[in-house]
């Protein structure tokens, strides 16, 4: 089943992925989901653990003894069938949100992502995106300082001499950043009316409200004592009134966008898709939780319709439009490195289900 | 139309940089202000949006006038569909990685709507003549390119004026050429009234409608004839109409030619150029030496010889490989193939220590303050002391040689440019190396400050020391130079004689050799004849 | 964003700070209601930390943001981002506390809070590194910058750079074990009934046994290896870099002239 959904998010990122650095990054992901799964059962392994008389043992390893401090942990010991199954799912469960997310991060564009934050993170959002620009210039300003040094007949090397890079390195970005600021409120950036103080007070309210929430209905969510409506329903409250902050807040921020990216058939479809296998899995666990949650004594079985469900997951790959390789680049305002994406926003919710 | 109305300005603990200051620049015009390094035109252009005083500080006393209406107070963002303003360094500008949404970033900002934005940013990409850079990023392109995209993203916003702080400092003289023929467009075709700041005046002069000079905090403006007849900073053309008597004043090359006849016939055919001193054995022998940037090739197996007492010039279009062949001369890059050699004892600095190659070769970098890590003239000073054996006190007796009077308390990024290139090349100098090489050195110095950097190269070369200068500057090297070469493409296209190889480069020509024939390179030349 | 923290501000800090705790130390308290057969606190929290992130990020930019604020922490952001690869996979040499620490000493502690979140974030972007731990990495960077701000302005000179290289050690291991205690359920699973393993989170134990078996966890896994590197190479650069950068830094600071304006216009 997890693995099922594994391969269903690795169709649509072959088919899908443009051919930018970020693109290609999607192999790292797996390299890592994997070593994660091994991870997981290598610690099972080492740190052993109470096999159950009855269980089918798989191989017999002596226990090592520990002093008192290191109470409650066992070293290596009998490895039974079980406790591998079981932390084998574990491990690919949490492969499956690193894939999830992997995904996400290798079809979209990071800058058009930057391009889309709400107006409350305009600031912030511009910084992120002056710091991009910045970075390759940085390097170039390391490459040339270093090399400036032999001027100077340094050939010193260590954390010491660390100074004579970093210094320069450091005033040079530094005046550029004053030059870059001039630069930006000469071309009007941050000519916002303000908020009026009313809405301020309201955002500050909203923001409290939210926060307070959260920090209530994670402390309910957590304690299993606490009654249930304090729970579920005080999250989303929470969330909620977090959003309705976000968005009071952006609204001081009055601004345009040139060529915003617009939600097209093919982002709307694919973004039903993730909602529509995110639900249908979830509905799947109440339905029968052995599907998503296998039973750790028998064969792990998967029901049609469960499968089909997660299978509705490929079709983005089938029906947008393929990205256009040639013009891949920051530049790129082809919609298919966007819809994917969002695809993926709906997938992790799925693998959180299962 | 911008208005200065009884302007004072100071910078805090310091007196006046502009003092009672009545100015008046109207719309469909090009301004070109001029002055010595330090005068206060960076200050005069800030006041025009707000960047002075609010990025920099300081007390404003008077009014100024955008369209009649007063904006002291008025913070830049404010004024930025009044007042276009480009930096002098484009490139630090730039906040997105598109040059179509560069274009738009302003626009956004103003909050107009995406139709006009659209069609705005077609427009000026057609008016600058850079539609076909409109997905590239803008820290990929030339220098002239990113000059033309820095304009442009001020032009969407339709501003009344445009400020302009050194557009072409850093260009070559062809690129310099585009850039300003643009700009000259804007102001005959789009009406828009222009200011330009510019050390280079021999570029702009002939475009300038009108000429603001400041000097000592006072500002005289008028008609460029006029003002330059007295004006503290003049190109050569007019350096050579003053010597000339020639009234009034000639603003083109043209029309300084037209008139030279009389001058021509009394100072009789150009001299012949002897050697400016004598020359000795070679300290550098260069032979096919070749760099590599990943696939790139930048140095082409150029062969380079430089004797002692010799100063030789290097020039070239941006990107030519100019700056990698001196790095390469210097050890600091890897040579793909060829071989140096430096002094009688042929050593090649690449297979040196830094400190040893030092005392051979010394190189002030383009950006001479990557050199600099401390925090007071006085301790660099120890440090290149320190670095060099037996040389107590010897950096701070060159470079009050070079720049007498700077305070050894200051720190060093806030000397002005002049100053800082000093303390560089003095501590370059410390190690005495027997070849000194200079990246554009001339970057940001005005007029006398240029002819000061050229009588300290020819002291050095004096010294015994090969001297190689690459540089844009076309007159710089008419000043310094016994040699030149150029290049492109990383390969050398000519060299020889100053004389020769300027006279043949129509690109290249001094003003003096432009008006007079080749043969008279500088002023000092005619002026050496005519007396 | 000024220097100085307002009282609305510091209030929504606090209480985000407090959610965010909740959200990295929930192993330790959670209890599970009767016959749950599953735990997905953690997967709920993945998803509500960047919330928190965010909403605070957003009351600190509130009033808008000045140009040369914006432009600094766009480049200490960059130079950050930079620093982080440097040490990566390296023997747990972790150099980009290094400027964050310094930053938000210079700068404040609104100022070291976004730059912790904007640093981490773009790095990740850098170099394809967004996972479901960013939340949690940007979470705890942030209060790194928070708690430089925070500390005694009094202290200046020789005993500045001391108290930075301590506080630099001290986040470096705090770091590490908040990192840890945020991925300890998932590497080595929650106890439900019939999977036993020692070591792991035990739903509804004592917060005392949970937090040993968490302890020893993390002593086993990175305190020696990654967090006493990243510890050691944040004292050093510190120590030795750190008179040099924030003479560097408050240079930049004055010219920029945080907080109040710098405008300064005679009477007419």
């Amino acid at each position: 089943m997890l693995a099922v959904v594994g391969a269903v998010v690795s169709v649509v990122v072959v088919a899908r992925r443009g051919d930018a650095p970020w693109a290609l990054s999607y192999r790292f992901y797996v390299y890592f989901a994997l070593f994660v799964v091994v991870l997981r059962v290598v610690y099972r392994i080492v740190l052993g653990g109470g096999a159950v008389e009855g269980e089918t043992v798989l191989i017999h390893l002596p226990e090592i003894p520990l002093p008192e401090v290191a109470r409650g942990i066992q070293l290596l010991g009998d490895v039974t069938a079980v406790s591998l199954l079981g932390a084998l799912y574990d491990g690919m469960r949490l492969a499956a949100i690193i894939l999830c997310v992997g995904a996400a991060n290798s079809l979209a564009n990071p800058r058009r992502l930057l391009a889309a934050v709400p107006p409350a993170f305009y600031e912030v959002g511009t910084a992120v995106v002056v710091s991009l620009s910045v970075f390759p210039q940085l390097a170039e300003s390391v490459q040339r300082v270093r090399r400036a040094r032999r001027l100077r007949g340094d050939a010193g090397r260590g954390v010491r001499s660390l100074r004579r890079v970093v210094v320069p390195v450091l005033e040079d970005a530094l005046e550029r950043s004053m030059t870059l600021a001039a630069g930006m409120d000469a071309r009007g950036y941050g000519r916002t009316g303000g908020a009026t103080a009313a809405q301020r007070l309201v955002t500050g309210g909203l923001m409290l409200g939210g926060l307070g929430a959260l920090c209530v209905g994670a402390y309910a969510y957590l304690d299993g004592t606490a009654p249930r409506v304090l729970a579920g329903p005080v999250l989303v409250v929470g969330v909620l009134l977090a959003a309705a902050a976000l968005r009071s807040a952006g609204r001081r921020v009055r601004r345009t966008r040139y060529r915003p990216d617009r939600w097209r058939p093919a982002e709307v479809l694919t973004a039903l898709c993730g909602v529509v296998v995110a639900v249908g899995v979830d509905r799947a666990f109440d339905l029968d939780p052995y599907v998503v949650v296998p039973d750790l004594g028998s064969w792990p079985t998967v029901s049609l319709p469960v499968l089909l469900v997660v299978l509705v997951g490929v079709l983005p790959a089938v029906l947008t439009p393929p990205p256009a390789t040639d013009v891949a680049g920051p530049s790129s305002h082809d919609p298919s490195d966007r819809d994917p994406s969002d695809h993926d926003e709906g997938e992790v919710p799925r693998a959180r289900a299962a | 139309m911008l208005e200065l109305r009884d302007v004072t300005f100071s910078y805090e603990d310091a007196g006046p940089t502009l003092k009672d200051v009545d100015l008046l620049l109207p719309d469909g015009e090009l301004h070109l202000v001029c002055g010595r390094t330090g005068s206060g035109k960076s200050t005069l252009l800030g006041l025009f949006n707000g960047l002075v005083p609010h990025f920099t500080g300081g007390l404003l006393d008077g009014d100024v006038l955008v369209d009649g209406s007063s904006i002291v107070g008025t913070p830049p963002r404010e004024l930025a569909h009044l007042v276009g303003y480009v930096p002098q360094d484009p490139a630090a500008g730039f906040v997105s990685d598109v040059v179509e949404d560069e274009l738009a970033y302003g626009m956004e900002q103003l909050g107009l709507d995406p139709q006009t934005m659209r069609r705005r940013v077609e427009e000026t990409l057609d008016l600058l003549g850079i539609a076909d850079l409109r997905r590239r990023s803008p820290r990929t392109l030339s220098g002239g390119q990113q000059q033309r995209v820095a304009i442009g993203a001020v032009l969407t916003m339709h501003p009344r004026m445009l400020v302009l702080d050194e557009p072409t400092s850093a260009l070559d003289p062809t690129a310099a050429e585009d850039v300003l023929a643009t700009v000259a467009r804007l102001v005959a075709d789009v009406g828009l009234g222009v200011v330009v700041a510019e050390h280079r005046m021999e570029r702009v002069v002939p475009f300038a409608d009108r000429l603001v000079v400041v000097e000592h905090g006072h500002v005289r403006a008028g008609e460029p004839a006029d003002v330059l007849r007295d004006s503290p900073v003049a190109p050569p053309l007019v350096e050579l109409g003053r010597l000339a008597g020639w009234d009034p004043l000639p603003l083109t090359v043209r029309d300084a030619r037209r008139r030279s006849a009389p001058l021509r016939e009394r100072i009789g055919p150009a001299p012949v150029r002897g050697p400016r001193r004598p020359v000795g054995a070679p300290v550098l022998r260069a032979d096919g030496v070749c760099v590599d940037y990943r696939r790139h090739r930048a140095v082409d197996s150029v062969d380079l010889t430089v004797r002692s007492g010799e100063v030789v010039a290097l020039m070239g279009r941006n990107g030519s490989g100019k700056s990698s062949l001196l790095w390469a001369l210097q050890g600091g890059v890897r040579r793909a193939a060829g071989r140096v050699a430096v002094g009688p004892d042929a050593l090649d600095p690449a297979g040196l220590a830094p400190v040893a190659a030092r005392a051979q070769v010394g190189l002030v970098p383009q950006t001479a303050s990557d050199l600099l890590y401390l925090e007071s003239v006085d301790d660099e000073c120890a440090a290149a002391d320190a670095h060099t054996d037996g040389a107590d006190g010897r950096c701070r007796a060159l470079l009050d040689r070079l720049a007498p009077g700077i305070d050894g308390d200051q720190h060093p990024r806030d000397l002005s440019e002049g100053q800082r290139l000093s303390l560089v090349l003095a501590i370059v100098l410390t190690a005495a190396p027997r070849l000194l090489l200079l990246d554009e050195p001339t970057r940001g110095l005005d007029y006398s400050a240029k002819t000061q950097l050229a009588d300290i190269l020819h002291a050095q070369a004096a010294e015994g020391r090969g001297v190689v200068v690459s540089t844009h500057d076309v007159e710089f090297v008419a000043l310094v130079a016994d040699a030149v070469v150029v290049m492109a493409e990383g390969e050398v296209v000519s060299a020889g004689d100053v004389g020769k190889v300027l006279a043949e480069s129509p690109a290249f020509a001094p003003q003096t050799a432009k008006v007079l024939g080749p043969g008279w390179l500088t002023v000092a030349d005619v002026a050496g004849a005519s007396s | 964003m000024t220097s100085r923290l307002t009282p609305r501000s510091a209030l929504v800090l606090g209480v985000a700070s407090l959610a965010g705790l909740v959200m990295f130390l929930w192993p330790l308290f959670v209890q599970p209601a009767a016959g749950a057969t599953r735990v997905d606190q953690p997967f709920i929290f993945m998803a509500l930390l960047p919330i928190v992130v965010l909403v605070v990020v957003a009351e600190l930019t509130e009033g808008g943001m000045d140009a040369k604020a914006l432009a600094m922490l766009g480049v200490l952001t960059a130079v950050n981002a930079a620093l982080r690869p440097l040490g990566a996979g390296t023997a747990g040499i972790e150099t980009v506390f290094f400027v964050l620490v310094l930053a938000g000493r210079v700068f404040g502690p609104g100022f070291g809070y976004v730059l912790g979140c904007t640093s981490l974030f773009a790095s990740a972007l850098l170099t394809s590194g967004v996972g479901p731990w960013l939340p949690f990495q940007m979470m705890c960077a942030a209060w790194i910058g928070l708690g430089a701000g925070l500390l005694p302005r009094r202290v200046t000179g020789r005993a500045e750079v001391a108290m930075l290289v301590v506080y630099a050690v001290v986040a470096a291991y705090a770091f590490g074990m908040l990192m840890n205690l945020s991925s300890w359920p998932f590497q080595l699973g929650i106890a439900v009934p019939g999977s036993d393993q020692t070591l792991q989170l035990v739903p509804g134990d004592p917060v005392g046994e949970n937090l040993h078996r968490f302890l020893l966890y993390n002593l086993l896994t990175s305190t020696w290896g990654w967090d006493t590197g990243r510890a050691i190479t944040n004292a050093l650069l510190v120590g030795l870099l750190g008179p040099a950068v924030l003479t560097t830094l408050r240079r930049a600071a004055r010219r920029a002239r945080y907080g109040e304006p710098a405008v300064e216009v005679a009477d007419r």
